[in-house]
């Protein structure tokens, strides 16, 4: 007889009972089977033959029974894939119960039955549940899609689900338009970034902002969920104390409460920190914020507590006098702080009300004990505050201790900072007590939050243009950490041994690009990205003379031959040896009455400074440069091309991260369609002509004259290639774009009646809508005018509500001319619907690139 | 003394009997057990898994499972079978195509051991409709007459107009009022 037949009979009795009693017709009965066939699987007991009888169950008044099989129905429909069938009906029933409960339960247990045979059938359901009347149902049939699009994406599109959850951000329940919206973020994220479900436009984040304050902390994706990233979590905080006010503040900190108490450390801490500067920003909510710190004091968590012990004092700063019933709650906590930070905050708290804690001086003396062994910051904080304590209380006690602390400070230690500032206390305290109280004992200046505080016209621009991308939250607009193209660089450790009249073949094939190689590769068809892509062909170090190189590349390559010719010949670089064009740069610049500071041979910022004064470009002009070349360790080049009294000119700032000076700086543009070209190719820096080593940024200005003779046939482009030719590092390739505002010419308007007639004349017009922002009329007229773009008429459109501008402008360069153009936006809202017209057709897309900038007043 | 007086009660309180509505999809079976229930016609979709409701009529408490009939569920009739009293089998008259299939589904519910016991009414519905075979067409289909040693009986339905279902109770409620003496 086999042992294994206790097992089985013990084991198929239980389950047998349970099976009858599930079939009894005596509903108690029936309900209780239920209960032990779940607490049975709650303890892990596998009841999935039971399947068929729970589910019969499932038609029932009985709300909680139904629940119950419900539940069981999530736990084991997966391993019953094909029995779970036999719940469709019953779904489909629950899902038009009159019931709004049961609608939404039955939608919900739906979603989570991930059974693929049966998520056709409950397709129907779910699209009914999600025009529901009952918001409740709705928002449940909102989840179940996301749900649903998990198992099988396919059919959630062809249902158009999609289209319904983006029906529903419009919803007039927030809860609903809450996880419409996580749906649609959930489905994003299944669907990868290939599928963009969630097109944002004003109008849709305008309903999606209006519902954010009726959402409860579960929806409102602002609040931080537990699952993000730490990084995320930071920033939502730091987004957080920014939008802190008055109103919110309960909010806030019920929030900020919760995430103390959270497991990540770092993040506990921070958000200590944010409930000390909402306190510190906001006086009226201080109290409040004060016994959240209080609360978080009790949970003993060691570095919770330390954390809010240091906003405390904080506090303290802000609003002297005025909390100091909580310094009793501190000082029961002592025995927790081990962080320099926390120990001294709380030392400053006992000095600074040593005459209202009636044991001051034991507290003191329990932290002097230590006062060998402490960090600097926390030594100099029990200097300062036993001195407090003895010109407040000159008991003894505190006398023995500040001549201790005193002596040991001074004779002990070897930090200058403590020793300087225990020396300076002796002697005011040995001379004049009383003149030490009035300097250690002075009133402190308040403090304030000042961290939130953004340039309004930066935050406009972030707000308009750069939200949704990296610059919103660097708070800097892009071109200050990102050039626009990747560059060209050559690869100055190659370059460095050979001889310059050597190379003129090798600097081509030394070019390292990766862009520039897609560019060869994808579109050498593009006349503006041919020259250098091209370049790269030339992969074989020549060392025959530069009309030779230029010959082989001609028979090549034409088309790169021609810019390599215009490019590399213009350079001379064929030239005997390198001449030393820094001694007429020196030369010149050594008349300029600042060429001492440039000259100053120990770089340094001043140095950068004054050699930005003396090339007349502001320091903060130079730092807002783009980056047009980055070589780390190399030479970098940032600069813009800009407009100056009717001249084009480049403002660059040159940087020589090498070790040596660099020197023989000369440029030169490739062929472009405006004809652009240095009217000097030497560099004009300043003296000594060279590029001192050490990362000085170094300002220079290019004049650039428009020559008809360089002017590239058509399409037009506003790509400039740059070459720029060094003695130590060969010559440095970068592209740029050629900005509107630096075409358009003074004075290059028309009569209100000739634009009139000019309109009509000529071709059909480009249109566009570019997706920007201008707060008003008279904003956009300032800002074109200060382009030269000249407006000669304003109306408002009947019905529109829009402005309509119309304005023109000449460009001379590349022969182009009259520009003419209308502008129609409203203001203040996005959208600004452009009209060009012009001899050439092509001019309308450099038009087009080129507003943006002028309307954000960024040219 | 106890004994006697529960015996005296469920002479007198509801009979309780558990009854299963089965045939072909689209017989008629939902209709027949909300026509039952609530006296009405109510719209239906194909059944995909069970409705269950209790009709009480002449003093019995009917429990009424009325499974659905498409083949992919039929599989899953035989979890319905255990304690069961009585099938009423559903037949649509007007299915003259798929009449053999119902019977085969019909033999195999006769053969099945659990249901051995079980009263068998056999509702030849959609009488209503024109071309609907007779009761004695459908009896004849499903081999009817070849059942030996059981209680059978067939009615002529219409589950729309209400007509002979209540006929059809009161052979079962007889039936069972009989075995239970």
């Amino acid at each position: 007889m086999s042992d294994g037949k206790y097992f089985s009979t013990t084991k198929r009795g239980e389950i047998h009972e349970l099976k009858e009693e599930l079939r009894s017709l005596d509903r108690p009965k029936k309900k209780d089977a239920v209960k032990k066939v779940i607490a049975a699987m709650t303890v892990g007991k596998d009841v999935s033959m039971l399947f068929p009888d729970v589910v019969n169950c499932m038609q029932t008044d009985d709300l909680e029974l139904k629940k119950l099989v419900y539940l069981y129905l999530i736990n084991y429909a997966k391993t019953q894939p094909d029995l779970a069938i036999m719940a469709v009906n019953t779904f489909v029933k629950d899902s038009q119960d009159p019931n709004p409960l049961i609608r939404a339960l039955a939608v919900r247990t739906m979603g989570c039955i991930r059974v693929d045979k049966i998520t056709e059938y409950l397709c129907d359901p779910l699209q009914r549940c999600l025009k529901d009347d009952d918001p409740y149902v709705r928002k449940t049939a909102a989840v179940c899609v996301a749900k649903l699009y998990d198992i099988n994406p396919e059919l959630v599109e062809d249902r158009g689900f999609l289209d319904m959850l983006r029906e529903m951000l419009s919803d007039a329940n927030p809860m609903v338009v809450a996880n419409a919206l996580a749906a649609l973020q959930e489905i994003q994220e299944l669907a990868g970034p290939g599928k963009d479900l969630l097109q944002m436009n004003s109008q849709t984040l305008n309903k999606l902002l209006a519902a954010l304050n009726e959402c409860t902390e579960w929806g409102q994706v602002f609040f931080c969920k537990y699952n993000d990233p730490l990084y995320v979590k930071m920033e939502k905080l730091e987004i957080m104390i920014r939008l802190a006010s008055d109103k919110n503040i309960d909010q806030v900190l019920l929030e900020l409460k919760e995430y103390a108490q959270e497991v990540d450390v770092d993040f506990v801490r921070k958000s200590v920190r944010a409930i000390g500067r909402c306190a510190v920003a906001l006086d009226k909510a201080t109290e409040r914020c004060i016994n959240v710190l209080l609360e978080l004091i009790q949970t003993k968590v060691s570095y919770v507590v330390q954390e809010a012990i240091i906003v405390i004092k904080d506090i303290f700063r802000r609003y002297p006098n005025q909390y100091e019933s909580i310094i009793a709650t501190l000082c029961d906590n002592l025995d927790s702080l081990d962080e320099p930070e926390a120990k001294s905050s709380m030392i400053w708290i006992i000095g600074e009300y040593a005459e209202r804690i009636d044991n001051a001086d034991e507290l003191m003396a329990a932290f002097l004990e230590t006062f060998p062994e402490e960090s600097s910051m926390v030594q100099l904080q029990l200097l300062t505050a036993t001195v407090k304590l003895f010109l407040k209380k000159p008991t003894e006690a505190a006398q023995k201790m500040i001549s201790a602390v005193l002596s040991c400070a001074t004779n002990e230690t070897d930090s200058p900072d403590l020793r300087d500032r225990a020396f300076i206390y002796w002697r005011l305290l040995s001379t004049d007590p009383e003149a030490a109280k009035d300097v250690v004992l002075a009133e402190k200046p308040v403090i304030a939050d000042d961290s939130s505080s953004l340039d309004p016209s930066l935050l406009e621009q972030l707000v308009t243009r750069y939200l949704a991308t990296v610059a919103a939250v660097y708070h800097r607009p892009p071109e200050t950490f990102v050039s626009r193209q990747r560059l060209a660089v050559a690869r100055a450790e190659e370059l460095g041994s050979r001889k310059f009249e050597e190379e003129d073949g090798a600097v081509a094939g030394n070019l390292v690009s990766d862009n520039n190689a897609a560019a060869a590769a994808g579109a050498a068809a593009a006349a503006s990205a041919s020259a250098v892509g091209d370049l790269l062909d030339l992969s074989e170090p020549s060392p025959a003379p530069a009309p030779h190189a230029a010959a082989a590349a001609a028979a090549a390559a034409p088309s790169a031959a021609r810019g390599l010719d215009d490019l590399l010949g213009g350079l001379d670089l064929g030239g005997s040896g390198a001449p030393p064009p820094a001694a007429s740069t020196s030369a010149a610049a050594s008349s300029d009455p600042f060429a001492s500071f440039g000259g100053a041979p120990s770089g340094g910022a001043a140095a950068a400074a004054a050699a930005a004064a003396a090339a007349g470009i502001s320091p903060a002009a130079l730092s807002q440069l783009p980056v047009l070349l980055s070589t780390p360790g190399g030479v970098s080049v940032c600069g813009r091309l800009v407009r100056q009294a009717g001249q084009v000119e480049y403002l660059l700032a040159l940087k020589n991260d090498t070790a040596a000076p660099v020197d023989g700086l000369m440029i030169q543009t490739n062929r472009n369609s405006f004809g652009l070209s240095p009217v000097s190719q030497v560099l004009a820096l300043p003296a000594p002509g060279a590029l001192p080593p050490g990362g000085v940024t170094v300002p220079v200005r290019v004049p650039l004259a428009a020559d008809g003779s360089k002017v590239t046939p058509p399409p037009l482009g506003t790509g400039l290639q740059v070459a720029l030719r060094t003695n130590q590092v060969g010559v440095l390739y970068f592209n740029d774009a050629v900005p509107l505002a630096a075409l358009t010419e003074e004075g290059g308007t028309m009569e209100a009646a000739d634009f009139l007639n000019a309109w009509k004349a000529l071709p059909p017009e480009a249109s566009a809508r570019l997706p920007l922002a201008v707060p008003s009329a008279d904003v956009a007229k300032q800002r074109l005018a200060a382009a030269n773009l000249y407006v000669l008429a304003h109306r408002q459109v009947p019905a529109t509500g829009q402005d309509a501008i119309y304005a023109t402008c000449r460009i001379g360069a590349g022969g182009i001319g009259q520009v003419l153009l209308e502008l129609k936006f409203v203001a203040g809202a996005g959208g600004v619907d452009v009209s060009v017209k012009a001899q050439r057709q092509d001019v309308s897309q450099l038009v087009f690139d080129g507003l943006p900038a002028v309307l954000l007043g960024t040219a | 003394m106890g004994l006697w007086i529960s015996k005296l009660w469920s002479l007198f309180g509801d009979q309780e009997a558990r009854i299963l509505v089965l045939g072909l999809d689209n017989a008629g079976k939902t209709t027949i057990l909300y026509r039952l229930q609530v006296g009405e016609v109510v719209s239906t979709i194909p059944t995909i898994g069970f409705n269950v409701e209790t009709v009480t009529y002449k003093n019995i408490k009917f429990q009424v499972w009325d499974l659905g009939g498409q083949t992919s569920i039929r599989p899953y009739w035989r979890c319905y079978f255990p304690c069961t009293q009585a099938i009423i089998y559903v037949v649509d008259s007007t299915d003259t195509e798929r009449i053999g299939i119902s019977r085969d589904e019909f033999k195999a519910l006769l053969d099945e051991e659990e249901l051995r016991d079980s009263l068998i009414l056999v509702f030849a519905n959609k009488q209503d409709l024109p071309n609907a075979l007779s009761d004695a067409q459908i009896a004849e289909g499903l081999g009817l007459h070849d059942i030996k040693n059981r209680d059978w009986a067939i009615f002529k339905t219409s589950a729309v107009k209400g007509e002979g279902l209540f006929e059809g109770l009161d052979w079962l409620a007889n039936m069972l009022k009989t075995r239970r003496k």
